[in-house]
């Protein structure tokens, strides 16, 4: 990757909660603009925490960036302000499904726009109408009710209503049914291509991720250990054994004990 | 019977006022989780402000006005100087520095307007019933109901229409999330108590209209708590309902009551009535449940 092409480079951060617990030890990942990155990694190895210190929403939560730097667009923002970096067009759509549920659907997407200056809002809702016409259709109703799927493509389109740039996506397959999970996997890379939005995407879904995703990087316990294209990890002998289960290995062992891949120590170079 | 209406639309009546206290603080809850205990005296505060103003000359809606701005400019100031500091602390003591801040209010107003009832003179409306149909009605308190509602619409207009109001129920929602998409929580706390400062002294306005302006008024503002309560803490809707309901109440009870427990029955009741009610509806009429999908 080009290095003047890079939109978000995350450069060897650490990051504390309630400045004791280290959580992110090092970590490294650069978003190429106009692309789609993936961050892989088990429940609990970081990921969330990395989105969230790029979108600043790490300090809602009393974490810190302690060491490292993270550039947007060539400037520095890890002392930014959550609010200020949402306005520079960095998104987070946080794990879970995070609708306004006592908000109708169309004014769950009018939230996004409020910041909004140039387009007007109702063109942003025909663009967001246009790639989730299943929302058209539940635009009145409270968000709170419609269904899982609806509410996902609710959160992602709140998200595009804020004309970003980069969209950091935390999990969007969890808990939804198969045919469901490719048709939003399909919106999203139809607004990679077309909008010309950047995507880091954190997934536990690692053959899907690595489909949409040209390159990805795998995280454990606050360090990446490996990064590499896509075509390349999913014929990772480990990664096939670890995340893809086709090998006959059995049994969910830590990634840590597979002993013959000479990880990639990021942290040290 | 024409007591009975008399007294039912004399409730109604005041109530609109209640509601329009009671929204301000629905407002605060809703987006802040604090209950904020110093509502009776923002109440008073935009009584005396009004005041002022009429006595300067300026005419009442004009002053009412002008106490929406003051309002307006003293909630910022408490929020930023009193409670910014405060986010992320536990929301006791949140409501406890509302409890400071209550004294500190009462203390302002006595300092700078002393204790002594003093009323709107010339009178705004005239005192003087008029005859709608059957019943006697004083136009002041029709007016103050019209002038209530009034602004009870323009504030529902601004949550459910205006990027702002939307902002701000969404940060009651889910406040991480709103601001994921650049709503700053701090500044949707400022905004709800500018706008409870300005609906509460809008409201202290029309009931010092009423009755006199002095200390008491605070109180009033404080008896619209049962109000809140029984709407549900965080529902406008039920803001607007809990406070006619109370408003009904304390005239009734005042009314039928006052006979049989001479002295202070009509304050006592709607929070008696509040106490019994929510042994039925523990989440008041419109209070969030958590909205769990089956
Ligand atoms: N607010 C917090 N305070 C303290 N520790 C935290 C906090 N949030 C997360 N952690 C810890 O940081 C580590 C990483 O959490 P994170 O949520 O980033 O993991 P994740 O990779 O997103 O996991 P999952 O796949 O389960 O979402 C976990 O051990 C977690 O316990
Ligand atoms: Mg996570």
């Amino acid at each position: 990757m080009e290095a003047a092409e890079s939109i978000l480079r995350i450069n060897n951060i650490e990051v504390k909660y309630h400045e004791v617990i280290l959580v992110l030890k090092g970590v490294s990942i650069e978003v190429p603009r106009g692309g789609i990155v993936a961050l892989l990694g088990a429940n609990g190895a970081g990921k969330s925490t990395t989105l969230k210190a790029v979108s600043g929403l790490l300090k809602t939560e009393d974490g810190e960036v302690t060491d490292g730097a993270i550039e947007y667009e060539g400037r520095s923002i890890h002392h930014e302000k959550a609010a200020n970096i949402a306005k520079m067009g960095i998104v987070q759509v946080i794990e879970g499904r995070r609708v306004f549920e006592h908000l109708t659907v169309e004014e769950n997407l009018k939230v996004g726009a409020h910041l909004r200056k140039t387009r007007s809002v109702k063109d942003s809702l025909e663009l967001v109408y246009h790639y989730f016409p299943r929302l058209r259709e539940k635009r009145n109703e409270v968000a709170g009710f419609v269904s899982g799927g609806e509410q996902q493509m609710t959160v992602v389109g709140r998200a595009l209503m804020t004309e970003p740039k980069l969209v950091l996506l935390d999990e969007p397959s969890m808990g939804l049914a198969p045919k469901l999970i490719r048709d939003i996997f399909n919106i999203i890379m139809q607004l990679n291509k077309e909008q010309k939005i950047s995507i880091l995407l954190v997934e536990q879904n690692v053959k899907l991720a690595l489909s949409v995703a040209p390159y990805a990087y795998v995280m454990e316990t606050g360090r990446i250990v490996m990064d590499d294209t896509s075509e390349k990890l999913s014929q990772n002998e480990d990664i096939k054994d670890f995340y893809l289960g086709l090998t006959d290995k059995g049994g969910r062992k830590s990634f840590r004990d597979v002993k013959h891949y000479k990880r990639r120590k990021r942290w040290l170079t | 019977m024409e007591l009975f209406l008399m007294t039912l639309i004399t409730g109604i009546l005041v109530g609109g006022i209640y509601a329009l206290v009671a929204l301000g603080w629905v407002l605060i809850y809703k987006c802040s989780g604090v209950l904020n205990l110093a509502m009776g005296e923002l109440t008073l505060i935009g009584a005396y402000v009004t005041l002022t103003f009429y006595e300067m000359g300026i005419p009442f809606i004009l002053a009412v006005v002008c106490t929406l701005l003051v309002g307006v400019a003293l909630g910022f100031l408490t929020e930023r100087i009193f409670l910014d500091k405060l986010i992320g602390e536990p929301i006791l003591s949140v409501i406890m520095v509302t409890v400071g801040l209550s004294f500190f209010f009462k203390g302002m107003v006595e300092f700078f307007w002393g204790t002594d009832t003093r009323v709107f003179d010339p009178p705004v409306f005239a005192i003087t019933p008029i005859n709608i149909g059957y019943i006697k009605i004083s136009p002041v308190y029709l007016w103050s109901f019209v002038l209530a509602i009034v602004l009870l619409i323009i504030l529902v207009a601004f949550f459910k229409y205006t990027r702002w109001g939307l902002s701000m129920q969404a940060t009651a929602d889910d406040e991480t999330a709103a601001l994921s998409l650049g709503v700053s929580a701090r500044f949707v706390y400022a905004a709800a108590w500018a706008i409870a400062f300005m609906s509460a002294g809008v409201g202290g306005a029309l009931l010092g209209n009423i009755n006199g302006v002095n200390i008491s008024i605070g109180y009033l503002g404080l008896l619209v708590l049962p109000a809140v309560v029984l709407g549900g803490l965080n529902s406008v809707p039920g803001a607007i309902v809990g406070g006619i309901i109370i408003g009904i109440l304390q005239n009734l009870s005042g009314t039928y009551l006052d006979q049989f427990f001479p002295g202070g029955v009509k304050q006592i009741m709607p929070f008696a009535f509040m106490a019994v009610f929510l042994l039925f509806k523990p989440y008041g009429l419109w209070g969030w449940e958590r909205i769990e999908r089956v």
